[in-house]
């Protein structure tokens, strides 16, 4: 798990876009780590957002996630 | 395995949990409401008023008044939201654009949907909706509300929000329109430890899961929705609040092919009910039906005279598969042509019944037109036998999430991915065989290819033998 969330931050914190959709953190995380499942990513991103250092980007149809404190705040 | 609840529910009582007094609930008069100009100048939205239909301008101007007439600590939220909102709204009428900036951070701890950030890109000419949240409120199986849970959720809201909501979004929820940032954790705590209440789908998610009122006030109901619907949403609660999926993902459950709640034209997975033995009749009734007895369509359109029942040209001629006709007086149904599209029983209600050996069809899907047009779900399981805990529909269900999960690209729907990739890779994916009731096209494409490994011998194999008996 830690490692999971650890491969999540590095891209988190280094991508081009501030958010990103699951897939392309999915797919981060899986160059890294080829065997993980999908699930398992999730369940660390959702570890991730309880502990304040990921947040949830909605536009009510799309979800997206982003990096505490990179590009757009909470009250814009 | 069973969705268990924790603790068991707890009674609601609005004496208990009300905010508003009774004085505070009807603070104003007809004649006050007539003679109440909001301050921002709203001649189109005013328009919307006339007419002999209900209006949401007429009601949110009640609201404004009656938010104006509470005092300012009785109310969380400004007391002139609704005046700007209809301020705003003209404004936008006027432009031709919408002038909401749309998304955001916000959201509830630990949740990835129910909340929807909206904030006003005019603050200064519109300052108490600068920040308009929305929240989608899970509505119950069916939509069986108490009154003491409906009064007690608009007194939270009227406090917490700006007291206008919407019953119901298209998903079924309960929409609470427009509420600050601050609130929004003090509603979500509210709704969760003391009305019992979650928040919806939104987003990337599982949408709120609904059902039609199926057996609970209905004859034609084939499985119990309300039970398969409130399963479903309480054992995929990780896929409703947090968000991993491609884009949203629907699940709705009809009792029977009338599809109340449109599943077949609006969800990823439609539930269907149907049956597979036959239309039960009963000869007594049709008769009276043809004797005009009974009234048909159980004495619905009833505002025009269309003249004598005529079964011939109103039931038997409608049928789309034309496998009814009459016989010495009774009424014949080949039933293994049969379509199960409801017209003849929606018709003679008391003559004819749905089977009784029942279950669901299962269909994926459908979607609404953003990319490459609305499409209906497609038939891929004709039927299926269902019972509480559903764990042969669980299975179903991870099957096609794994596959939508790995495949899909950002924001393409499962009909979409199922479109990319062909009706055969899904069925491969699914493990299905494929069969005639699930092409998408019935009767117009019934092209299902053969793949080398299916075929004996595969596609080299010499036609010597096949030759022996057919002749060139
Ligand atoms: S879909 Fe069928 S079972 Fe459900 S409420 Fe409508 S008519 Fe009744
Ligand atoms: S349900 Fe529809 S297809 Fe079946 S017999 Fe009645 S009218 Fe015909």
């Amino acid at each position: 798990m830690e490692d999971i969330k650890k491969a999540i931050l590095d891209f988190a914190e280094t991508s081009k876009k501030t958010k990103f959709y699951f897939n392309d953190m999915e797919k981060a995380v899986k160059k890294v780590m080829p065997d993980i499942k999908a699930r398992e990513i999730k369940k660390a991103a959702t570890a991730l957002v309880n502990e304040e250092k990921l947040v949830f980007f909605s536009t009510g149809s799309t979800t997206m996630y982003g990096m505490k404190g990179r590009g757009q705040t909470e009250d814009h | 395995m069973a969705f268990e609840p924790r603790e068991p529910q707890k009674e609601l009582k609005y004496q208990d949990l009300r905010i508003y007094s009774d004085q505070e609930l009807k603070n104003y008069t007809e004649e006050e409401l007539k003679n109440f100009k909001i301050k921002h100048k709203t001649p189109m939205c005013d328009e919307l008023e006339k007419g002999p239909w209900p209006s949401f301008v007429a009601d949110t101007k009640r609201e404004a008044l009656h938010r104006k007439k509470l005092s300012g600590d009785r109310l969380m939220v400004n007391s002139d939201v609704a005046e700007d909102l209809l301020g705003q709204l003209e404004r936008s009428f006027k432009d031709g654009e919408t002038h909401w900036k749309h998304g955001g951070i916000v959201g509830v701890f630990g949740y990835g949907g129910g909340v929807i950030g909206r904030y006003s890109d005019s603050p200064e000419e519109y300052p108490s909706i600068a920040h308009f949240h929305t929240l989608r409120v899970n509505q119950p199986a069916s939509k069986f509300y108490s009154s003491d849970y409906l009064r007690s959720i608009c007194d939270l809201w009227e406090y917490r929000g700006s007291g206008l909501m919407n019953l119901h979004g298209s998903t079924g929820d309960i929409i609470f329109l427009g509420t600050t940032t601050e609130q929004l954790e003090p509603i979500f705590y509210e709704l969760g430890h003391v009305l019992q209440q979650d928040l919806g789908g939104s987003g990337s998610n599982l949408r709120t899961p609904s059902c039609c009122i199926g057996r609970a006030r209905c004859e034609w109901s084939c499985y119990d929705t309300q039970a398969m619907c409130y399963e479903l949403t309480h054992y995929y609660q990780d896929e409703l609040h947090r968000p991993a999926f491609p884009y949203k993902f629907k699940f709705k459950f009809d009792g029977c092919p009338n599809c109340c709640v449109a599943s077949i034209a609006r969800a990823d997975m439609s539930f269907i009910g149907t049956w597979r033995d036959n239309i039960r009749i009963d000869q007594d009734a049709v008769k009276a039906y043809v004797e005009g007895d009974i009234a048909p369509n159980a004495g619905a359109h009833a505002g025009k005279d269309w003249g004598k029942f005529d079964i011939q040209k109103e039931v038997i001629d409608l049928c789309p598969t034309r496998c009814m006709w009459m016989e010495d007086g009774k009424l014949m149904i080949d039933d293994k042509e049969c379509t199960r599209c409801m017209h003849c029983i929606n018709v003679m209600p008391r003559a004819l019944r749905p089977g009784a050996d029942t279950g669901v069809s299962i269909l994926f899907g459908a979607k609404a037109p953003i990319l490459e047009g609305a499409q209906m779900s497609l038939l891929t399981i004709p039927f299926m036998k269902v019972e509480h805990p559903y764990d042969n529909v669980k299975a179903i269900v991870d099957k096609c999430w794994d596959w939508w999960m790995e495949e899909g690209k950002n924001r393409e729907r499962l009909g979409e991915l199922i479109q990319r990739y062909g009706v055969p890779k899904f069925l491969e994916i699914m493990e299905l065989p494929p069969m005639p009731q699930m092409v998408r096209e019935p009767r117009s494409n019934p092209y299902i290819f053969w793949k080398e490994e299916d075929v004996p011998g595969g596609f080299t194999r010499s036609i010597d033998d096949y030759r022996k008996r057919h002749k060139r």
